[in-house]
């Protein structure tokens, strides 16, 4: 019984980082048909920004904050230099630079920040709550874990639903022309695109690192699992990405606690190819004449 | 071209008879010459009068790079203080290291232009068992000498026949097993065991040993993927199982990762870490910063927990090798202080260099595999227990000593327990090989 409920915890806390994950690559995908592949090694870089003030005396909220920020102007920065010359070419274009930048991200930072396991502080306990003379698998940071997620979820579909950007956020993303004839400045809205994008990326990074090792691979494996997690809500809804995320976070904590930890990848993949089969358009999917 | 391509075979020919005869002539003058200044001992690839070149393959990057990257530092620091003075037999050794960020495909390249390119005479000490199961055979092919491989895994020491030029150098995993399966059968009769294992030959060699002693007190096995950092599922499995003593095999960022979640389960059971996952400096400076009362800083995150030595660690200042390591980190040393890592690359050089001496001055690759059959059992060293090198079996050091780990030092619980794989027995190692120390020098001569 403990075990279960330790495993289910365990798996709702890593699918809380999935979801954020696939929020991110959800977000750049609705408004730009882009699947960002150096979404994970910019929220690594973040990550170790985050590390580095930290390790220079500042408190862990100064480096979070710094994080944040940092993958706000990140993934500005990378809309406008890198994505913006290949706008209107065909969108694998913009795919493979991303891929590219996936692999520079990663050099650079080995040769920046060091290729060393690194510990990453969390700022409550790591210890598990007490209940009824049973610890459980749910740490202090565990709890900020899920309620950051939540939190920054709530506030992006506020964002879309009842503020005027949001609005044309929606708007350039659905269709650039009328998007344009009707005022949206559409570039602004694709680098705020990017940008949250990118922010969102980052807290599942400093997220993910808290209380545990990073090093600059760290983000490699939650880039694929919350890929899948995108995919499994349909790569269009962010609603979609949060259950893809918590669905994939707790079957993979089951598989590796009651089947076999080598077996977590090819349960991701066996799960994926499941609902792929009975749903195409994956669990969430609704705007289906959109798809060219 | 042509004629002259038809010239190169009966040259060669006759070069490599004369070669022969001169080899011949110089085995047999050996006795009445004093081995003064003759030119005319055979040699082999990598060999020249003057120099030896060798190498290996070790993980400079990526995430097998922590504490790992250290060990061609040290190994490379003794073979320097080697050359210093004078080398070995005349020859300087040039020591010639690729990375290969333990990845076997990369191993397998970096051991293509070792040997192809750089031509070494032999690897010494290439790290990882996966990374060198790559390039084990093709070694082997090439009759190139594969000393030392720095892995405990069985397959470089159990199989001669088809593996004759490669030597392990560590105890392997399964002795190791035994020895610990025996300590907790004897003194912790009543604890009910988990078993927390890398899921290659690491974890299965060593299962293989610990089942031998502990079979019917084993509660719970659990086995992770290294490379998969969420091991919460296996502790919790663990918990459940009630396991109050823990042996783990794998490797040290997987010590951290358990610690944490164990931490974050409330479990808390005794731990026992194999020789390779409990470097007290390394996962100490990992687990430091989780601090807030939750885990100590520095050394002293390991305290009370169990686990096994081979050779004296940096802590043991007392001991003459360690002071030898020392010496040689001072004098030939890169920056940073002397770690148990450094001390295990120099100790296996160390090794290397004995068998070179063992060698004598006529060097050859088949001499040098010879030459270790023969004296391996007799090689002195920083190892606490004597080499299992013979015609047989090219297994590395033959025991460990059980010790519990304290504020980053080790307090021995067991005295040095010496076995071999199979059935052999557990004994008590009278070699005395813990107690000796090295010659003035620091250079060891022809045992």
């Amino acid at each position: 019984m403990q075990q279960l409920l330790n495993t289910a915890l365990g798996g709702l806390t890593l699918g809380m980082v999935y979801a954020a994950f696939a929020l991110a690559l959800v977000l750049i995908f609705r408004s730009t048909r882009i699947v960002n592949f150096a979404q994970a090694p910019m929220a690594m870089v973040t990550t170790f920004i985050a590390l580095t003030l930290i390790d220079a005396g500042y408190s862990y909220w100064i480096g979070f904050a710094a994080a944040l920020l940092a993958g706000l102007v990140l993934g500005a920065v990378v809309e406008r230099v890198l994505i913006r010359p290949v706008e209107d070419k065909p969108e694998i274009n913009a795919v493979i630079l991303t891929l590219g930048l996936f692999i520079v991200l990663h050099a650079l930072a080995a040769v920046v920040f060091g290729n060393a396991y690194r510990s990453f502080p969390a700022p409550f306990g790591i210890r598990g709550f007490e209940v009824g003379g049973s610890t459980i698998a749910l740490t202090g940071f565990g709890v900020f874990t899920i309620g950051a997620v939540v939190v920054v979820m709530a506030l992006l579909v506020a964002l879309f639903r009842f503020t005027d950007v949001g609005l044309r956020m929606r708007a350039a993303a659905y269709n650039q022309e009328v998007a344009r004839l009707l005022g949206v400045r559409v570039g602004r809205m694709l680098t705020l695109g990017w940008a949250l994008a990118a922010l969102v990326g980052s807290l599942a990074g400093i997220l993910i690192a808290g209380g545990s090792l990073v090093h600059p691979g760290y983000m490699d494996s939650v880039v694929v699992y919350g890929f899948v997690a995108a995919v499994l809500g349909g790569l269009e809804s962010p609603i979609g990405a949060v259950v893809g995320g918590l669905t994939l976070g707790v079957s993979l904590s089951f598989v590796s606690g009651y089947v076999g930890s080598e077996l977590v990848a090819l349960a991701a993949l066996g799960i994926l190819m499941l609902v792929l089969t009975l749903r195409p358009g994956g669990l969430f999917s609704q705007a289906a004449e959109r798809r060219v | 071209m042509t004629r002259r391509a038809r010239l190169i075979g009966p040259l060669a020919g006759l070069v490599a008879a004369s070669t022969l005869l001169a080899a011949c002539g110089a085995g047999g003058d050996r006795e009445s010459d004093g081995g003064g200044g003759d030119s005319g001992g055979s040699t082999d690839i990598g060999v020249t009068d003057d120099t030896i070149t060798i190498g290996a393959h070790f993980p400079l990057t990526g995430v097998a790079a922590p504490g790992y990257s250290e060990i061609p530092l040290g190994a490379a620091a003794y073979f320097d203080y080697v050359n210093a003075a004078g080398g070995i037999n005349g020859r300087q050794i040039d020591y010639i290291v690729r990375d290969d960020g333990y990845n076997p495909t990369n191993t397998s390249t970096v051991t293509n232009e070792l040997v192809l390119q750089d031509e070494i005479f032999a690897m010494v000490g290439g790290l990882g068992t996966p990374t060198h199961s790559a390039v084990v055979d093709f070694l082997n092919d090439e009759g190139v000498p594969d000393m030392f491989v720095s892995s405990g895994s069985l397959q470089w020491g159990d199989d001669v026949e088809n593996r004759p030029y490669t030597f392990g150098w560590q105890p392997d995993y399964e002795i190791e097993g035994k020895i610990i399966g025996q300590y907790v059968a004897e003194n912790m009769p009543d604890a009910k065991v988990g078993l927390f294992l890398q899921d290659d030959d690491l974890g299965a060699d060593a299962e293989v040993g610990v089942r031998q002693f502990l079979d019917e007190q084993i509660v719970e096995v659990q086995r992770y993927t290294s490379g998969n950092t969420d091991v919460g599922p296996q502790i919790a499995a663990l918990q459940s199982a009630d396991a109050d003593l823990v042996l783990s095999f794998n490797t040290p960022s997987y010590t951290a990762l358990s610690q944490l979640v164990a931490l974050r389960l409330g479990y808390e059971p005794q731990w026992f870490y194999s020789n390779i996952g409990s470097d007290p400096e390394l996962v100490g400076s990992l687990l430091s910063r989780f601090s807030e009362g939750a885990v100590e800083g520095d050394n002293s995150s390991l305290d009370g927990i169990l686990t096994s030595e081979y050779i004296p660690g940096v802590e043991d200042t007392d001991n003459p090798w360690t002071q030898l390591w020392q010496k040689v980190w001072d004098q030939e040393g890169e920056e940073g202080e002397l770690s148990n890592f450094r001390i295990y690359g120099m100790s296996s050089a160390y090794a290397f260099v004995q068998t070179l001496a063992a060698a004598g001055e006529d060097l050859t690759r088949d001499g040098l595999v010879e030459a270790l059959e023969e004296s391996g059992e007799s090689l002195e060293g920083p190892q606490l227990a004597p080499f299992r090198y013979s015609a047989d079996s090219h297994l590395g050091i033959s025991g460990v000593q059980l010790v519990e780990l304290n504020g980053g030092a080790s307090d021995p619980i067991t005295p040095v327990l010496g076995t071999d794989i199979g059935d052999a027995p557990i004994e008590e190692d009278s070699s005395g090989q813990a107690d000796d120390a090295p010659p003035e020098s620091g250079i060891p001569e022809a045992p």
